[in-house]
């Protein structure tokens, strides 16, 4: 089975502490809040200020064992454009997003899914409501976070592009269409559609927010753009095949869940699909061409997406 | 096992590509390492070069199909299509290369007045569209109206099939320069117009998406194939030419062809008893012959030959040009039609892309007077006419104008002479010929003065030649025999040329004035003691005069003497009318697409009505047969034989 890549774990630990620091456990004390404000509030929702569910549903999606790939994107991304000492923020604010967006996904009346991460989904562990406050909270903490981090031209820039990746043309409309869709067979467009808005907007955006926060041109921005844009469909692909190929025990969520769904596999076959995510991959990792040897680790990341298992 | 591919994957594949994913390796090819090539200009002209080698690479080779088809004798091996090739993929490649930067730049230039605006994605791919629709359409419409340049009218299938071809390689430009400029607009801005704009470029480029390419596809092809059939015009196709029937005269046909006559000068001549045989030829039926303003030698006696005008026959120039690695030969423009033409071609020639060389039968796209006749069964032989070179065995017997040059040389024929054993029993002949020459030659030079003498042993040996050659035993019993004799015009031209700086003194003009005389009795001589030696009832001689390279105008003469020939003197003649007049003679039918009718009041009223001249439609092209000779042509032989006579500078 493909392992990460050996860099990869640190990126991944940085990151899991940065999202620690950003929603800490609550404290045993009244008035510790976390930088995405959300303790307090927690408390008072339950009126027990050293329990409070929705924060514990917060830490329990977004400290979930988890690859980061959105996150990872953003930091190789700006080292890839200079240097990754501001992205640590922006790497947070997509990995909680993203985490909010698998709770929402994952509710009953969405995909109803059992299984998240190897755990039961949110909405199993804390409730639908906790559930959907808790993404709630996830998502407004990163716009939170972006304009607390960030001075405020880039602050505006990265938050309009994360909320963009967000909403009418984003993870909402993906997600709504999906829904809409379930049952229905899909054109190959729609398809497409659905998993762009769904998962390719965010790893584009992951890709330009890293790139604004280390100051890359346009050019490169266009270059990570079309890398990103090509490895989202190929992450995508890959989970596409997973659902088939896969066990809950190796993907950590329920398999075959995706049987009435219209898929990638759907249209190319399982031998097929893969070939198209590998391809995909390549076409990414080309994309990056002009970076030279500077682009190797984001190379790897695609590599991986294309060989993974889980 | 290795499993069999999903056939469906290619479908998904195209549809990916389409929707923006993967890369079409062309705009891999294209861009290739823009983002490297820097900003602007640099990108721009890194992209334009890469389009213009696809197009070259596209093009080159689609256009020799086109060219072969088009211009008999110019492709005459694999080697000179692929060095064709690599010609037209350099210039449509240039052109194309040129148009692209163009387009980009200025579609760029424009969309850049938006970069500090919201809008600019917009206006900038607006822009890029434009940019591709405009080359895309200015590529079909070149492609078009050169197809059909390069290609006679008829064969829709073929005709759709290139413009299909067209259509797809102009598509695909046009896609290029659409992506070239979205990369250009990227690489050359720097606002936050142009942040959003980069983002939004792999969603595809906007003529990426086969939905938009194969509509735009097929109403591009409609366009051209109403281009196409709006400008084709609505002539039938050629009909086969039908076989001729000779109803035979009895009558052996010479053609004297004479350049550089002055008709004044052999009239005032031929009154003395110096020029018995002038006289005799003179005596009976002639016509002044109009000339053209255009003196080229090889287009005037190619037009007396094929009794068709320049445009029809294809030879417009004695120089015509070879391109470097090429056998075949470009077809030359008329010099005074093109004079921007002679400025390249000096041009070419200077780099050593093109070389000059001699006009030759495979420009000349229509048989010759001796080619219709030999195709109908008749004995024939011709001797030094323009462009006859090479000359194939289903020709009659051909000593063409680099016959002397190859009889000089020695060696392995290269089409010089045809059939080869008139070749191999000329050699055997070479010495007393040799000395036969030289006591004719002697007849012009032994009166004049040394200057001149030596000015006029070069025409007179060459005149001797021709004609000792054309009574040659080796050529065999002949219905009709066709001599060109240059000499009189290269002496003519050599003791008065025709860019002499300095006037001549009144004696020694006087003295060349004489020597030209002196060459009049020569030529009558030589003519008594050669094709003319034997007295021949059934012979009629032909003697076609034109006043050769002269700046002024002069008229030519058209004088039929011998077997049939009446005594008239007409009022006019033209060169168009000597081919039917030769083949009305031999009694073959004549076609009716000539550009001249017989001179039919030439002849006795008898002959007239025992063989009134009959017609066929036409005498169809030229058969080129394929030179299956092995040796070596004589290009540059040639070339610096017709320097040393005066003909090409």
């Amino acid at each position: 089975m493909p392992s990460l890549p050996e860099f990869f774990a640190g990126y991944q630990e940085s990151i899991t502490r940065a999202l620690d620091a950003l929603v800490p456990a609550p404290p045993p004390r009244v008035g510790a809040t976390g930088a995405l404000g959300i303790g307090d509030a927690g408390a008072a929702c339950t009126g027990d200020a050293g329990a409070s569910p929705v924060n514990d549903a917060m830490r329990y999606t977004l400290l979930a064992p988890s690859k980061r790939v959105r996150a990872v994107l953003v930091l190789l991304s700006a080292e890839l454009c200079g240097s990754a000492t501001r992205a640590m923020p922006a790497a947070c604010a997509v990995e909680a997003i993203h985490a909010a967006s698998l709770i929402l996904d994952d509710l009953p009346s969405m995909d109803d899914a059992p299984l998240r991460r190897g755990r039961p989904a949110v909405h199993i562990a804390y409730g639908e409501a906790v559930a959907i406050l808790a993404a709630f909270a996830l998502l407004n903490g990163a716009y939170g976070h972006l304009a607390r981090a960030y001075d405020a031209p880039l602050a505006a820039r990265l938050t309009a592009l994360f909320a963009d990746a967000v909403g009418l043309d984003g993870l909402v409309a993906g997600q709504a269409e999906d829904v809409l869709a379930t049952d229905t067979a899909l054109t190959f467009d729609t398809l497409e559609r659905i998993h762009r808005r769904k998962t390719g907007v965010l790893f584009s955006a992951a890709a330009t927010a890293g790139a604004l926060t280390a100051g890359g041109t346009a050019d490169d921005i266009a270059a990570l753009t079309a890398y990103a844009r090509n490895l989202g469909l190929a992450f995508q692909v890959v989970d596409d095949l997973l659902d088939v190929t896969g066990t809950p025990e190796k993907t950590g969520k329920a398999v075959r869940h995706d049987a009435r769904k219209t898929t990638f596999v759907s249209f190319s076959g399982v031998e097929g699909a893969r070939e198209l995510a590998d391809e995909l991959c390549r076409t990414a990792t080309r994309a990056l061409e002009p970076f030279g040897h500077r682009a190797a680790r984001l190379g790897a990341l695609a590599a991986f997406v294309a060989a993974r298992r889980l | 096992m290795a499993t069999a591919p999903d056939p469906r994957i290619d479908t998904v594949r195209e549809q990916l590509r389409a929707l923006g994913y993967l890369d079409a390796r062309v705009d891999r090819f294209v861009l290739g390492d823009a983002a490297a090539r820097g900003r602007g200009l640099a990108l721009a002209a890194a992209a334009s070069a890469r389009i213009g080698l696809l197009a070259g690479v596209l093009l080159g080779p689609a256009a020799v199909v086109g060219v072969a088809a088009r211009v008999d004798g110019f492709v005459t091996s694999v080697t000179d299509a692929l060095v064709l090739a690599l010609y037209l993929a350099v210039l449509f490649g240039l052109a194309t290369a040129v148009l692209a930067c163009g387009a980009i730049l200025i579609a760029g230039a424009l969309a850049r007045r938006w970069s500090a605006d919201a809008a600019f994605p917009r206006h900038a791919r607006r822009a890029a569209i434009a940019a591709g629709l405009l080359v895309a359409a200015a590529c079909l419409g070149y492609l078009t109206l050169w197809w059909r340049a390069a290609v006679p009218p008829g064969a829709w299938a073929t005709q759709g099939l290139a413009l299909a071809v067209a259509t797809a390689i102009s598509v695909l430009l046009g896609h290029v320069v659409t992506i070239s400029v979205l990369a250009y607009l990227v690489a050359a801005t720097r606002t936050q117009a142009n942040v959003a704009f980069a983002e939004s470029l792999p969603q595809g480029s906007p003529l990426s998406s086969w939905r938009v390419v194969v509509p735009m596809g097929v109403v591009a092809l409609t366009g051209a194939l109403v281009l196409l059939a709006v400008i084709t015009p609505s002539t039938p196709p050629p009909a086969a030419p039908p076989p001729l029937a000779v109803v035979p005269t009895g009558a052996r046909v010479v053609v004297l062809a004479i350049d550089g006559v002055d008709v004044a000068t052999l009239d005032r001549l031929r009154t003395t008893p110096s020029l018995p045989t002038f006289q005799r030829l003179l005596a009976q039926a002639r016509a002044p012959l109009t000339s053209d303003a255009d003196r080229d030698p090889a287009q005037v006696w190619t037009t007396i030959a094929t009794g068709q005008p320049p445009d029809r026959h294809g030879v417009r120039a004695l120089e015509s040009r070879q391109l470097a690695g090429v056998e075949g030969r470009m077809r030359s423009a008329s010099p005074g039609v093109a004079p921007g033409l002679a400025m390249l071609t000096t041009a070419t020639d200077l780099l050593r892309l093109t070389r000059p060389t001699i006009a030759s039968g495979e420009e000349r796209r229509l048989p010759a007077f001796w080619e219709v006749g030999a195709s109908a069964g008749i004995r024939t032989a011709v001797v030094h006419w323009w462009a006859t070179w090479p000359a194939s065995d289903t020709q009659g017997v051909v000593l063409s104008d680099r016959a002397i040059l190859r009889l000089e040389q020695d060696g392995t024929l290269a089409g010089e002479i045809a059939p080869a054993a008139v070749y191999d029993q000329l050699r055997q002949t070479a010495d007393a010929r040799h000395a036969r020459v030289a006591a004719l030659a002697d007849i012009a030079t032994s009166a004049l003065p040394a200057g001149v003498a030596a000015i006029v042993t070069r025409s007179a040996t060459l005149d001797a030649t021709i004609l000792e050659l054309a009574t040659d035993p080796a050529l065999g019993p002949l219905d009709l025999l066709t001599v060109y004799l240059p000499g009189l015009d290269i002496a003519q031209h050599a003791l008065f040329p025709l860019d002499a700086t300095t006037p001549l003194a009144p004696a020694a003009a006087a003295e060349r004035l004489q020597a030209l005389e002196v060459y009049y009795r020569f030529l009558d001589t030589a003519l008594s003691r050669t094709v003319l030696r034997d007295d021949d009832a059934q012979r009629m001689v032909l003697l076609v005069a034109q006043p050769g390279r002269l700046q002024q105008d002069a008229p030519g003469l058209l004088a039929i003497s011998g077997a049939n020939a009446a005594t008239i003197e007409a009022d006019r003649g033209a060169p168009v009318s000597i081919a039917p007049t030769v083949l009305m003679a031999l009694g073959i039918p004549v076609a009716a697409d000539l550009a001249g009718t017989p001179a039919a009041a030439l002849f006795t009223e008898r002959f007239r009505a025992a063989h009134p001249a009959r017609t066929v439609p036409t005498y169809g092209e030229r058969r080129v047969s394929p030179r299956t000779t092995a040796g070596q042509p004589l290009d540059r032989e040639m070339i610096e034989r017709m320097r040393s006579l005066g003909y090409v500078r």
